[in-house]
């Protein structure tokens, strides 16, 4: 089991991370060229008025001034109003509205990517060296260098132009008319009890989630199949097999656990990659989560929305693995020492 | 180094120097390495080729009226053209070599800085080492294509494309820092490295001499794999919008271009050739990448990720 001493001093980690994090981010806006000042009072304003509003701003106190609001700010979840993209609307609340959206993406692609990847992993591993291997192999590294921005057209080409079956872009039909209560469409629905809204949903989803999930999948199969090969030389595992228990039960029951916490750690370090795709699957497929907000956020210089989003993705970034190293030590506590 | 450098070289073969090397025997013997090598190999040709062979500016304007609008693949125009009436063949071509030239230079600046930052941590210890690697922690803390994206804000607009290329070389150089420190603590433990500095040699000389050269086979591995990624990323970023200026023939733009006005209008090919050769140049680097890292002594393994 965790001690809670672990989780309390992983916890008292992540304070110097999450300042740094916010440090290199206050560094970035500061650093760009662009006047934000000149961005809320448009290209045309007076100078005066420009001049009026980066005092509001507070823009021409000394930069430790600046640096120690902008911290306080975000200690507290303040990111401002945004500039442009819902002019006068708190940041906090437009990520509130589009967060759910990018997680509900992240999560079903991560969730698909361990349903398909952990068996072909361990098809692999179990029939290394044969035409299986060989193919599940190759699949996955063809998996991995194929950019979700090409792969998502040739997919909404295929299902949606030409065979027409699938929609090709947005998160549900427009006839239909779902209240935001979780935020996460498909728990929205069925929670409205709308199941052909529900089916839309699904049908919008599925496009995106295998785009994003063939990326995860042909990762996780290639750490689960060479992290099940080295268990399977294991004592243990001839241990297991010498005392009669069948293959199957051995590599099931001995194999997957042990094999499975290196292959929980790239899940982690690959959180990033995830999202860096969900940005892409969100432009290729139009669905308006954080993603595509950043992307249109730098577009129009929206300098509070571009902090609290780049801020957003680091935090869960770091969360993630966060989780990955507790979950870690439950499965493995050695690694407490 | 084994015993086998010391006897002279010179009179033997280049293959049989090379069947000599057990790192490289190992990998010219796994089958799918020497195809990401051939893969390489085959993008890198057609990059110098169209570099010489192609006017950038003649493939780079519109051609209405010369050659007609949105045609399908044929025998005059192979990969089709796109809705300024261009040849797309040679477009695609010349992609390769912008993907070899960013890919390079961005793979080459993270390599060096992440090299000296890891090195100099590694050796100096305490403080020094502290600094840097914290500060590369706060860096491998953001998912790495969010980072670039803010990163590209930094920088000038006209700079194009070297926008992307200057934003992931300070995204990739944590990894290399990381992989470098991690290899080159290892080496300063060795007893050759206290004689060298017991023979009176100076910090920079040792660590260049000395700690450098052992370190080279994780560097080399993280460069390659790196560079797929690289070429992914820059293509990202200019899909995204933020590099290349419109008409450019990156694969990026032309990739972004086929898909918002072609894939709607059934021109399919505008962005698929771009993409495919993409994806071959990339599989071709991982399959590289991959192999080199199998013929590693697979204690070094564990130090890339």
């Amino acid at each position: 089991m965790v001690s809670k001493r672990f989780v309390a001093k992983r916890l008292l980690l992540l304070v110097p991370v999450l300042f740094g994090v916010a440090t290199v981010v206050f560094a970035i806006l500061h650093l760009s060229p662009g006047d934000p000042a000149v961005a809320i009072a448009g290209q045309r304003a007076s100078q005066a008025f420009v001049e009026q509003v980066r005092t509001d701003l507070g823009l021409n106190d000394p930069l430790w001034q600046q640096y120690l609001r902008f911290l306080g700010d975000v200690a507290t979840f303040d990111f401002g109003q945004s500039y442009q993209i819902q002019r006068g609307t708190p940041v906090s609340q437009i990520l509130a509205d589009r967060l759910p959206i990018t997680i509900e993406l992240a999560v079903l692609g991560q969730l698909a990517g361990l349903l398909f990847g952990l068996p072909l992993g361990i098809l692999s591993a179990v029939k290394q060296d044969t035409l299986t291997d060989h193919l599940t192999r190759i699949g996955a590294l063809s998996g991995i260098s194929i950019p979700i921005y090409w792969s998502g057209p040739l997919l909404i080409l295929l299902f949606a132009q030409f065979l027409g079956i699938l929609p090709t872009s947005g998160r549900i039909g427009s006839a239909h008319f779902i209240d935001a209560v979780t935020g996460f469409i498909l728990v929205d629905t069925l929670l409205a009890g709308d199941l052909p809204a529900f089916r839309s949903a699904f049908r919008h989803l599925l496009l995106p989630i295998v785009v994003l999930g063939i990326y995860q999948m042909a990762l996780i199969s290639r750490m689960m199949r060479s992290s099940m090969i080295e268990v399977i030389r294991q004592d243990y595992m001839r241990t297991a097999r010498a005392k009669g228990q069948g293959e199957k039960i051995t590599t099931m029951k001995h194999g997957l656990r042990n094999a499975f916490i290196p292959v929980i750690t790239i899940i982690g370090i690959q959180f990033g990659a995830l999202l860096g795709g969900a940005v892409l699957t969100e432009t290729v497929f139009e669905i308006n989560g954080i993603g595509t907000l950043l992307v249109s956020a730098i577009n129009q210089s929206d300098y509070p929305v571009v902090q609290a989003t780049v801020l957003v993705f680091a935090v869960m970034y770091t969360l993630v693995n966060l989780l990955v190293d507790v979950t870690y030590s439950v499965l493995d506590p050695r690694i407490e020492q | 180094m084994s015993t086998e450098t010391q006897t002279p070289d010179v009179e033997r073969g280049i293959v049989e120097r090379l069947r000599a090397s057990p790192f490289l025997s190992e990998l010219l013997s796994n089958r799918l390495a020497v195809l990401g090598l051939t893969l390489i190999g085959g993008v890198f040709a057609v990059a110098i080729y169209a570099r010489f062979a192609y006017d950038l500016g003649a493939i780079t304007s519109t051609q209405f009226g010369t050659n007609p609008t949105e045609a399908a693949p044929s025998a005059q125009y192979w990969f089709g053209t796109d809705g300024q009436a261009r040849d797309i063949f040679p477009r695609v071509l010349y992609g390769a070599w912008y993907a070899m030239l960013y890919g390079t230079v961005t793979v080459a600046a993270s390599t060096v800085l992440g090299v000296g930052l890891g090195i100099i941590a590694a050796y100096y210890g305490d403080l020094t080492d502290n600094v840097i690697m914290r500060t590369m922690d706060v860096l491998l803390s953001f998912p790495s294509l969010l980072l670039a994206l803010a990163l590209v804000t930094i920088f000038p607009d006209d700079l194009g494309l070297w926008r992307a290329v200057a934003a992931l070389t300070l995204v990739y150089t944590p990894r290399f820092a990381r992989v470098v420190r991690g290899a080159a603590l290892k080496v300063l433990e060795d007893e050759y490295i206290e004689a060298t500095r017991a023979l009176g040699a100076t910090d920079p000389r040792l660590l260049v001499r000395h700690v450098l050269p052992n370190c080279l086979a994780p560097i080399t591995v993280q460069s390659t794999l790196n560079f797929g990624l690289a070429i992914i990323d820059i293509a990202a970023l200019s899909f995204l919008g933020f590099g290349a200026s419109p008409g450019e023939p990156t694969w990026g733009m032309m990739l972004s271009n086929g898909v918002e006005y072609g894939l709607f209008s059934g021109a399919w090919w505008w962005s698929f050739f771009p993409g495919l050769l993409l994806a071959l140049t990339v599989l071709g680097f991982n399959l590289l990448g991959d192999g080199m890292r199998d013929a590693l002594d697979p204690r070094m393994r564990e130090a890339i990720d």
